[in-house]
């Protein structure tokens, strides 16, 4: 999947927040409304774990069509919302 | 996430049992006095680590409450002094295995199921070993299937130890204490179709869920099996048991499939996972009480130095 005509950044912040909340049971509870889009996703932040990356890389492969191969930035790009998003945006505008 | 050892922690580690000195030193035994010779000296030394190494003996005392439950402390200790016997055995083996293999003579359970499955490997295999065995002689093993194998274990374990496993020739190394705990680097090269192998019964980074394990309530990671549902992938459980002096059989023939389904939480799926792992480990250790070298107190709730050698 590309992102289609018209979806920016902003659309693709929302979308990921929705998949995240729907797919991971530590943030189900959440609003994603409510999750900011500076918000760390490990650690201090949104609290996730190492595990969680896990289905993040599957999220982002059945999604976005995104390869693990391209996620070699990984510490730039699992950052926080806003720097995932980015990523998708940019890889996906291809 | 779990918490991760000390510095001074490992550094007492790889001080004990297994280190390179002492690798070194039943090296030349070996080669002047044979496999036998060898083994003969194990007899002294490990008299003077179940006297004066009171980690291990605690650690081996958690696992020997358990298999052998209702015996006097005598006889757990003597119990504590023949795993260390045998640990002492695997250590020289592991040795004389890389530098002579024809010394030993394998059994392979499995074979055929694990090549069809490497044949198929689209999303990879992970390989779940445990400190039960001689997991490091199954391991080179593969090295004749002319398959890679990535290895999840730190780079700072005990070097002597991964001196043994011949790394870089058919086994390569993932840190778990890389960022996000190596899984994107395992995710990668499963989708390559490779082999990661891991251990299944220490958590490194990973969080553990409480499964039955002789008996009791015990703690293992459930990493390998939430990568293996994401990848897509099969675990292939690998143990290998010393039969006798010259004798191992590697055992590959435990598969297990995990994909989520939408019956129960995934944590609980999770759970059911580990759980047949745990039950494949408890067959394991009842058939050969002296091969469990966890060294490690899993049933218990506080995080735990390990009393690593392995």
């Amino acid at each position: 999947m590309t992102i289609g005509e018209g979806e920016n950044l902003e659309t693709i912040r929302k979308k990921l927040k929705e998949l995240l909340v729907k797919n991971l049971a530590f943030l189900s509870e959440l609003d994603p409304l409510k999750i900011k889009d500076d918000e760390i996703l490990f650690g201090d932040g949104l609290g996730l774990d190492s595990l969680d990356a896990v289905e993040i890389v599957v999220l982002l492969q059945r999604n976005f069509g995104l390869d693990v191969r391209d996620m070699k930035r990984g510490r730039e790009i699992f950052y926080s919302i806003d720097t995932l998003s980015r990523f998708i945006y940019e890889n996906t505008r291809k | 996430m779990a918490e991760s050892l000390t510095e001074d922690d490992r550094k007492i580690n790889i001080k004990r049992r297994g280190n390179a000195l002492g690798i070194g030193f039943f090296e030349i035994l070996f080669r002047l006095f044979g496999l036998r010779g060898a083994y003969g000296f194990l007899y002294f030394v490990c008299l003077h680590y179940l006297l004066f190494d009171r980690m291990a003996v605690r650690t081996g005392l958690a696992y020997v409450e358990k298999r052998f439950r209702g015996e006097s402390k005598v006889r757990q200790y003597l119990h504590v002094y023949r795993l260390f016997l045998n640990q002492g055995r695997h250590l020289i083996d592991r040795y004389v295995v890389t530098r002579k293999p024809e010394l030993f003579d394998y059994q392979v359970r499995g074979y055929e199921q694990f090549q069809s499955l490497v044949k198929d490997a689209s999303h990879g295999i992970i390989l779940l070993t445990a400190h039960v065995g001689n997991w490091q002689v199954g391991l080179n093993f593969l090295g004749r299937l002319g398959k890679k194998v990535y290895l999840v274990m730190r780079p700072e374990d005990n070097p002597a130890v991964r001196d043994t496993l011949k790394v870089g020739d058919h086994i390569e190394i993932i840190s778990p204490e890389q960022y996000l705990g190596g899984v994107l680097e395992i995710m990668e090269v499963l989708e390559e179709g490779h082999v990661v192998s891991m251990m299944g019964d220490r958590s490194y980074t990973f969080d553990t869920v409480n499964v039955p394990f002789l008996g009791a309530e015990a703690h293992f990671p459930f990493g390998a099996f939430s990568i293996a549902a994401a990848a897509g992938c099969p675990v292939v459980v690998l143990l290998a048991q010393k039969e006798s002096d010259r004798e191992y059989v590697v055992d590959m023939s435990n598969v297990i499939y995990p994909r989520y389904t939408k019956d129960g939480d995934k944590k609980s799926q999770l759970r059911q996972w580990v759980g047949e792992y745990a039950a494949i480990l408890e067959t394991f250790v009842k058939k050969f009480p002296y091969q469990c070298f966890m060294f490690h107190n899993v049933w218990s709730k506080q995080k735990e130095p390990v009393n690593d050698n392995r």
